[in-house]
């Protein structure tokens, strides 16, 4: 179990779902999973959600009804973020 | 003999409060960690006449010193104020959640591990066997569902077992892989039992590698001088929290190995999203779905564009039977010019609002945005960009200020800067209502084909701009993928989607009725006159102008109306509005068509096919509007970057302009 190699794995610049990092590095997603939460504790990568960019920020979002907002329940849908935390 | 103390660990969400309530029911008392904000559960219970103390320990991920609470939970542990430790796992996913157990080892105090939620892993079809759990971890481990009363029984004897055995973690194949790793048998050998009481030197040992803060400290007041230096020396050379929690995770898969069988293997790639992840395919796939989604939109807009002609024919008599009531031409050219032909305009308008957010927003819901968000994220570093960035790319599909506020999560200024630079060349969503809605005034049936070159263009517009503003702002340097988690597909919840829907819509429709009222008035007014409206002061400013005007392929009204556009894209729709009306206004005595009434065929008849064309791109990739531009400035705090970025959009939509006039001349 070497959790470097997937950090590794992200050098190249692509992206990479979860289920793909799982079929790189021969494992299940269950372990790219608590890999990625373990990392995210240790601050070796972040995780950047949806809500943060664009909805809330802008002033005109007054009940949220913002033209750059999603429906509130499609937030969730967007899927979730991590990058490297540069040191 | 005192009541025996349990202290209940485990992360968040493991079950510890639903277990605690059960077990102490109201003899609890609920107060805060002395000198912490954090809050402190504590309670008792009698099980066969004995008392128990039970104290709720604060929930966290593991024992590293990251925060308040793992700093007290360990202090408490430590200290031997608990008898024995009742560590929670979720057994429906022991492989993460175990890692609680495994940091926990190493501290010399008895504890039991409980496997809760025993019910949810019987339903995803997951067989445990807690007795060969048990036997390689040396402590007593039970499956449990605290929510199930019945359960409790066999909790008891658990507990009582592991308090009178004094059960403690074998670690030995942790200790194992911990030996794999470089530096660890170096500075364990320096440690003894005795440097920090209640933790062993395998435990410290670790904790110094991941350098935790607490214990580094501890270490150098306590080691002497010349070890603590041996003890950095390969701490540095370490490679940390890394390399120890991966002994962690691969110590959890040993003791999980053959005593865990699931029914269901690893989910594969749905058909779908073998398509969107495909390297080469990913984006076509991707482009196709935008461009069917902006062509679907127009299906639910056309019946609205309908009603909003309806609108014009219903202007022309009411024109005329004001006329014939002997209303003055000024009230009736008010009334008629400005007020019905907006709120018309404004009606074809909302059909597109509607449709597009319709479309994206199902988009949206089913999961589909989540891919496209994915696709590009990939191509953003060959614009120089962070993955990142592609959200703020898609917010300014609705609304370019988002965008901006959203270019927030990018930490790197020049990184931003681009950003926003690249988001102004998206259409935002009033574009996608104004654009659309004067591609089927002018082309009818050939609007969808205008869209998709629009689309086309916009990506080639950001390549371009990305070359050309890159320089200077971002350094090509190492960059790192990243990582995305797709959400599953999901049905529409077409209640909550359409409530969205229509929201926006009604929330659009009242906005743009004020601003293109109001332009619309302006423009109107300033191209008014007693004596014809060749005598007005727009008219022969536009006339001064139009060779000018020209250059970029667009009659001097459709200029003024380019410029109202950088305000705000439905300023152009009022000045149009205004300007190229029917009765008493300009284009009845420049044309002799004077007796048509009808907006449509006022603007087919006044304004050639590559005049139309030139103008609907040269206000599409405009400036988005004022308020954009404000946000932008917040955002990067530079009036040269902000300057130069709107005078660059001008020149480029006028040069778009000018080039679209001339395709439009080659074709037509
Ligand atoms: N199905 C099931 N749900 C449980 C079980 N134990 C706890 N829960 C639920 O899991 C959620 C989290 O439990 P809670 O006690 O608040 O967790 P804590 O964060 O560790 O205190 C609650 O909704 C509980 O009702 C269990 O054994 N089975």
């Amino acid at each position: 179990m070497h959790m470097d190699e997937l950090l590794r794995l992200l050098k190249d610049g692509n992206t990479r779902t979860i289920e793909q990092l799982a079929s790189e590095l021969h494992t299940t997603d269950a372990d790219i999973r608590r890999q990625l939460e373990f990392l995210e504790h240790i601050g070796a990568i972040r995780k950047i959600s949806a809500q943060e960019s664009g909805c809330g920020h802008c002033g005109s979002c007054s009940g949220g009804a913002c033209k750059g907002c999603m429906p509130k329940n499609a937030k969730q849908n967007m899927g979730d973020m991590w990058e490297v935390v540069s040191v | 003999m005192s009541a025996a103390t349990i202290a209940l660990l485990g992360q968040p969400n493991s079950g510890k409060s639903t277990l605690f309530n059960a077990l102490t029911g109201l003899r609890q008392h609920v107060g805060n960690w002395p000198g912490k904000t954090v809050e402190k559960k504590e309670g008792s219970f009698s099980y066969q006449g004995k008392d128990y103390n039970v104290a709720d320990l604060p929930g966290s991920y593991s024992m590293s010193a990251n925060s308040d609470e793992e700093v007290i939970t360990r202090d408490f542990i430590a200290s031997g104020k608990a008898d024995v430790v009742c560590i929670l796992a979720d057994s429906s996913q022991l492989e993460r959640s175990l890692f609680m157990l495994a940091d926990y080892a190493g501290i010399s105090v008895p504890c039991f591990l409980i496997l809760n939620m025993a019910d949810v892993a019987k339903n995803q079809g997951k067989k445990i066997n807690p007795a060969a759990i048990e036997k390689k971890l040396g402590i007593p481990v039970m499956l449990f569902s605290a929510t199930d009363k019945n359960a409790y029984d066999q909790f008891y004897k658990t507990m009582e077992r592991a308090i009178k055995e004094k059960a403690m973690l074998n670690v030995t194949s942790l200790e194992q892989e911990y030996k794999k790793v470089d530096g660890y048998s170096e500075i364990c050998e320096t440690l003894s039992d005795a440097v920090i009481p209640g933790y062993t030197p395998m435990w410290l040992t670790v904790k110094a590698m991941e350098q935790d803060q607490v214990v580094t400290a501890k270490l150098r007041n306590t080691l002497p001088n010349g070890i603590q230096k041996t003890v950095e020396m390969f701490v540095k050379q370490s490679q940390g929290a890394i390399a120890t929690g991966g002994c962690k995770f691969a110590w959890i898969d040993g003791i999980l190995d053959g005593a865990v069988s699931e029914s269901k293997t690893k989910a594969k790639l749905g058909k779908l999203d073998r398509i969107y992840t495909h390297k080469i395919w990913g984006k076509a796939a991707v482009i196709l779905t935008v461009v069917l989604g902006l062509i679907a939109s127009f299906i639910p807009a056309l019946p609205i564009m309908v009603m909003g002609m309806g609108v014009d024919s219903v202007n022309g008599l009411i024109r005329t039977s004001l006329t014939d009531a002997g209303l003055s031409a000024f009230l009736t050219g008010l009334l008629c010019d400005v007020l019905i032909q907006g709120l018309s305009f404004v009606i074809k308008m909302l059909g597109f609002v509607f449709g597009v957010t319709l479309v994206f927003g199902l988009l949206e819901e089913v999961g589909v945005m989540a891919r496209i968000s994915y696709v590009f994220d990939n191509t953003m570093g060959k614009l120089g960009l962070q993955g990142k960035s592609v959200m703020p790319f898609l917010v300014s599909f609705g609304c370019t200020m988002g965008g901006a506020a959203g270019a927030r999560v990018i930490d790197n200024w020049g990184q931003k800067v681009l950003t926003i630079a690249l988001a102004w060349a998206v259409p935002c969503g009033a574009a996608w209502a104004i654009i659309p809605m004067l591609s089927t005034v002018f082309f009818g049936a050939g609007a969808p084909l205008i869209i998709v070159a629009i689309l086309f263009v916009m990506i080639l517009h950001m390549w371009i701009t990305a070359k050309i503003f890159s320089r200077g702002l971002v350094k090509y340097e190492d960059k790192c993928g990243m990582i995305m988690e797709l959400p599953p597909y999901h049905k529409p919840k077409w209640g909550s989607l359409m409530r969205y829907v229509f929201g926006r819509t009604k929330d659009t429709f009242f906005r743009v009725v004020k601003v293109v009222l109001l332009v619309s008035i302006v423009f109107w007014l300033l191209s008014y006159s007693t004596s014809g409206t060749e005598n007005s002061i727009l008219y022969k400013v536009g006339v001064t102008i139009e060779p000018f005007t020209k250059v970029f392929g667009l009659p001097w009204q459709l200029f003024i109306a380019f410029i109202a556009s950088s305000f705000g894209k439905e300023g152009a729709v009022g000045v149009i509005g205004a300007l190229f009306t029917g009765g008493g206004s300009i284009y009845q005595i420049t044309t002799s068509s004077a007796v048509t009434e009808n907006i449509n065929q006022i603007l087919l008849a006044n304004v050639s096919r590559p005049e139309a064309l030139a103008f609907i791109f040269a206000i599409t990739f405009n400036l988005p509007c004022i308020v954009a531009l404000a946000a932008t400035y917040q955002e990067i705090h530079s009036v040269k970057w902000t300057v130069r970025i709107a005078a660059y959009y001008t020149f480029t939509a006028l040069l778009l302009s000018c080039i679209a006039y001339h395709v439009g001349l080659l074709i037509w």
